[in-house]
């Protein structure tokens, strides 16, 4: 359903992503790991257009997406948890969820009902509904990123680095919420990482990026075994 | 029957508030106290207005005496050399403000921070400059005998005819402020403040709600500008400084940055200190200063904002979990 043909993307002359190709089908969780620098985030940003790349193409359900204004690329059902849990620190967590659900403009019942499925989902964030969302706790904030994103119903969601200064146990239910988005709601993944090994073992492929450029690209349960990958990301 | 009585709780305070403004000039029957009262209530006008962009969207505008000014002289020109009907002349200024708000909103999303301060300083200065030196605008004197607003004949004229005709004004664009701040535009003009990548990527366009905030503001000001024209019936290039846009700002800053109280009782503190302070004489600047100074110490997040916080606190006291209301000092209404 995302194709990323050929894309290569620049900060002023710097070069951050080199003919980087990528793809996504249906109901599938798609991993891209790689060390700090790697270019994972620009990747990412680069499909959302909050950053332009200077060649190659992004075709999304068939349409070319690559010089589309971001809110209409959220409009038509990617959406984006970016990184280090950016939620609106200054709103409750009920308006950051309504936040999430601006670009497809709901009932007030549907827009209930969205609630509902959120705190049912993610529990924790029913208790702290009308608390500020500077105020919860870093996987608080986390799920409630998720859940903000959620909202406007994505067909393909982006996680950029979901454990990021995260508890192990956090990190775990993390991952365990992600699956479940994967699995019982039917949208695609795909997942930015560090944590190669958790990443490796949730996804179905993976690519691995390095100074830019794709270096690898596979099952993951076949990168998960190979020499390089478990010596350079697995510290194994 | 929970729905109506928390209805009640927050409608009442706006009531009880709207009622003391009402009967101000039954206590305070002289034209002098009377004209510094509609001053306050055109400057609660404009502050609601640019508490959209100051105090909620978080940028520092310093233009807003410009675009008091624009609304002044739209309805003015309109109506001493067109003779439009004042009321006529509104829709001008309702189109004035729009373009304004349209105008000003676009250099929001190419400068930021103190340069787009700047750039609103220059509009200012832009606009002050042209009155002042057109001859369309009556250069320098202005324009002079400007008609009242009248309805059937019968003319608001006198000071307390004024004041009752700009507290009516003043009813409206409080409600209108409290509704969007009930609406989906708070939650995105506070979000821009916030966190503005994380809003694009949640589907809003930054853009549109940077410049919805201006047009929001800047038809208020506008509108603010041409109830100030009729009431005063001469208008000068010369109110209209970056100085007028300075208090503006100060209005918020002093009662509490998006605070909706903040926003009215900053608004009469700017209109009735300096002429508390008339006594002091030369040194009423001064005294005005060291006021302005302390209350910015003493109150860091504006007089209503602390002020409810310490509220707050008092009654959470003993209950030991505060509900994390403490950083919510952004927030209006209620």
């Amino acid at each position: 359903m995302l194709d990323v043909e050929n894309i290569s993307t620049y900060y002023g002359n710097a070069c951050a992503l080199y003919d980087v190709s990528f793809s996504v089908t249906e109901n599938e969780i798609v991993s891209i790991i790689g060390a700090n620098g790697a270019g994972k985030s620009t990747l990412m940003k680069s499909v959302m257009g909050t950053v332009r790349p200077r060649e190659g193409k992004i075709v999304y359900k068939g349409k070319d997406i690559t010089h589309v204004q971001t809110h209409k690329i959220v409009k038509s059902g990617i959406v984006y948890v970016p990184e280090g849990r950016d939620v609106f620190t200054k709103l409750s967590v009920e308006d950051n969820l309504t936040m999430g659900a601006y670009s497809k403009p709901a009932k007030a019942k549907e827009l209930n009902a969205l609630h509902e499925e959120m705190y049912e989902m993610f529990p924790r964030l029913k208790e702290r509904r009308k608390q500020m969302a500077g105020t919860l706790s870093g996987g608080e904030q986390q799920m409630l990123a998720i859940a903000r994103g959620l909202m406007s119903k994505p067909d393909l969601i982006m996680f950029d680095e979901p454990s990021l200064g995260l508890a192990p146990i956090i990190v775990d239910e993390v991952f365990d919420r992600i699956q479940a988005i994967n699995k019982r709601m039917g949208i695609s993944v795909v997942l930015v990482e560090q944590n190669a090994f958790m990443a490796l073992s949730i996804s179905s492929r993976c690519y691995v990026l390095e100074n830019g450029k794709v270096a690898m690209q596979g099952k993951s349960s076949e990168l998960i075994d190979d020499e390089t990958v478990k010596s350079a990301y697995l510290g194994m | 029957m929970k729905n109506y009585e928390s209805l009640v709780k927050k409608i009442f305070p706006v009531f009880a508030m709207l009622l003391a403004i009402s009967l101000f000039p039954v206590f305070l029957k002289n034209n002098y106290y009377l004209t510094i009262g509609c001053q306050a209530m055109l400057y609660c006008i404009v502050a609601l207005g640019l508490n959209f962009i100051v105090g909620m969207s978080g940028m520092m505008t310093l233009g807003t005496g410009a675009v008091y000014g624009l609304g002044a002289y739209t309805s003015a020109l309109l109506s001493t050399k067109l003779g439009v009907n004042p009321w006529l002349a509104l829709i001008p200024v309702l189109v004035m403000g729009w373009l304004i708000g349209k105008g000003l909103g676009f250099p929001s999303l190419r400068v930021q921070f103190v340069y787009f301060s700047l750039v609103t300083i220059a509009f200012n200065e832009i606009v002050r400059n042209l009155l002042t030196n057109l001859e369309f605008t009556g250069s320098g004197t202005g324009v002079r005998n400007i008609p009242p607003y009248s309805i059937f004949g019968f003319e608001f004229n006198t000071q307390l005819r004024s004041y009752y005709l700009i507290f009516a004004f003043l009813v409206v664009f409080i409600i209108i402020a409290l509704r969007i701040a009930k609406s989906k535009w708070r939650r995105a003009f506070i979000a821009v403040k916030d966190n503005p990548e994380a809003l694009e990527v949640s589907g809003i366009n930054v853009s549109s709600v940077k410049i919805t905030a201006f047009t929001l503001s800047s038809i208020f000001g506008c509108v603010a500008g041409a109830l100030y024209a009729h009431f005063n019936r001469y208008i000068t290039p010369s109110t209209f400084t970056t100085d007028l846009s300075i208090s503006f700002v100060v209005m918020l800053i002093i009662g509490g940055l998006g605070n909706f109280w903040g926003c009215i009782l900053g608004a009469y503190v700017v209109a009735f200190l300096p002429q508390l302070l008339r006594s002091a004489g030369t040194s009423y600047k001064l005294i005005y200063a060291v006021l302005m100074m302390l209350a910015v110490i003493l109150f860091p997040n504006g007089i209503m904002s602390d002020i409810r916080r310490s509220v707050g606190k008092l009654i959470n006291n003993g209950k030991g979990f505060s509900k994390g209301g403490g950083i919510g000092e952004n927030r209006t209404g209620n």
